[in-house]
């Protein structure tokens, strides 16, 4: 598990993307970055329940999340965070996951 | 317009959840091309084009499946563009008919993944899926919709119920489709009590995975059969990544078009007369619609409740794929297509809508990230 998650940004425009392009799709520089980011805001939940070709599955939880540098992801959810909560990101390989943010 | 260029059959294989041994996407698609050919009253041999698309066709190439079939062609294409392939195709096999590149040109989709097959197909379906979503276990397309469901009810102030307006009337169209998976009618409360796959979805509100195959043929309008009028396409509009998946995917890249696309048709929204709404999921049927104009003033619970809970509206008439089945999105979109054609034609049997001259049918798709990425529509016509 790595804190936060990796974003690509255009080295021209400063604009933050993931998942990673090969040109900006606002300037179309060609030269990127990686930067992180490490919060995001819940905007809406799902609980996968059934999955296909699977026998056994646990539901697991996602969201769509707003990233703090404004990035609309889908990342795994690791406890019962909802709609309106922020989130601390963190990835486990190259896949986004979030849960609570200590207070 | 096109109009040196139309739709002249249309034909499918039986549709199946399971597939028997022996019966494969090839032998599924063989048979939808013998329909196909019959329908339309027209040789083998005369094929001179063909476009095909599907998720189980590899390692074979459209080649491979020309060769096969025995054609011998002068315009060939294989599309994958998922729930817009067969949008996509139709609208390259116009132009290939205009242009004089193929006379004769057969468009093609077919599937027979099975559950797990199509289980892999899901989470691999591309590198960003593979990298970013399958190792959450978001449960494929389901898991993606299921989010853009859940932002679409807020936004529009929509119930689970709304959705179900869709699936309870796709059903009762269903019933009199004899190739539909799904027949049995269906009830709102057996709707509401389904299992929940992925909140907000339930099981009525996933397309079925199943197995067979749809194709067409288009040529000149004088091929049609003898008595039977062609169906002519009227204005053709496609849109691929039209958003960079930045947007919140309550619009469709049917968005970017609808204005031009009704201007080039010469009718409205108003004029149709029959819809054919690509509907893997109710909640981008609506998103469809709504880009189309057919939901006056953006407002989708009226739309749910009134125009198709009161039957007020013919969308989806053989059942959709929520009832008919999905043999993978190509052939799932060509079945909307073939479906607008037979009632054009006045062939749609117990499901004919009475005197139907103007149909609009839509195709949307590749779920890219975290809504669908390619969307296209056409306004049909029946030509006399």
């Amino acid at each position: 598990m790595t804190p936060g998650m990796t974003i690509w940004r255009c080295a021209a425009c400063r604009t933050g993307f993931f998942p990673e392009r090969l040109l900006c799709s606002r300037c179309h520089g060609e030269t990127f970055a990686t930067d992180r980011v490490y919060e995001a805001l819940i905007e809406e939940i799902s609980i996968i329940r059934h999955m296909l070709g699977q026998e056994n599955w646990q539901p697991r939880r996602i969201a769509s999340v707003r990233t703090s540098d404004g990035q609309r992801i889908t990342v795994g959810l690791r406890d019962e965070s909802g709609p309106g909560d922020t989130i601390e990101l963190f990835e486990e390989g190259a896949a986004p996951f979030g849960r609570a943010k200590p207070k | 317009m096109f109009r040196n260029a139309a739709i002249i059959g249309v034909g499918q294989s039986a549709y199946t959840r399971r597939p028997e041994p022996g019966q494969s996407t090839l032998t599924f698609m063989r048979d939808a091309v013998v329909a196909a050919l019959k329908n339309a009253a027209i040789d083998a041999k005369d094929v001179r084009g063909m476009a095909v698309a599907s998720f189980s066709l590899a390692p074979d190439a459209a080649v491979d499946l020309a060769w096969k079939l025995g054609l011998s062609l002068t315009w060939l294409s294989q599309d994958t563009n998922g729930g817009s392939s067969a949008m996509s195709m139709l609208g390259n096999a116009l132009r290939a008919v205009e242009t004089g590149a193929a006379d004769v040109v057969l468009v093609l989709g077919g599937d027979a993944t099975g559950l797990a097959g199509y289980a892999k197909v899901a989470a691999n379906f591309n590198t960003v899926t593979q990298k970013h979503l399958a190792p959450l276990g978001h449960g494929g397309p389901n898991g993606v919709y299921a989010l853009v469901a859940a932002r679409q009810m807020k936004k529009y102030g929509l119930q689970k119920s709304d959705y179900g307006h869709i699936a309870v009337a796709q059903r009762e169209w269903a019933a009199k489709n004899p190739f539909a998976v799904y027949r049995t009618p269906m009830t709102m409360a057996e709707y509401l009590a389904a299992p929940m796959v992925a909140d907000p979805l339930s099981r009525y509100d996933c397309v079925p995975v199943i197995a067979g195959a749809q194709a067409i043929v288009v040529a000149r309008p004088d091929r049609a059969p003898k008595g039977r009028p062609g169906v002519r396409v009227r204005a053709h509009r496609a849109s691929y990544n039209y958003d960079n998946q930045e947007g919140d995917g309550l619009q469709t890249g049917i968005s970017t078009f609808a204005k031009e696309f009704w201007q080039e048709a010469g009718v409205g929204p108003q004029d149709i007369q029959v819809a054919s709404i690509y509907d893997d999921y109710p909640t981008m049927v609506l998103a469809q619609a709504n880009d189309l104009g057919l939901t006056p003033g953006n407002d989708l619970a009226r739309f749910c409740r009134v125009t198709i809970g009161e039957q007020r509206f013919p969308l989806n008439t053989w059942g959709g794929m929520l009832s008919a089945g999905q043999p993978g999105g190509h052939a799932g979109g060509l079945n909307g297509i073939s479906e607008a054609v037979l009632q054009l034609q006045h062939r749609a049997g117990e499901r004919q809508v009475k005197g139907a001259r103007l149909a609009v049918a839509t195709g949307y798709g590749m779920t890219m990230y975290r809504y669908g990425g390619t969307a296209a529509a056409a306004v049909l016509e029946r030509a006399e």
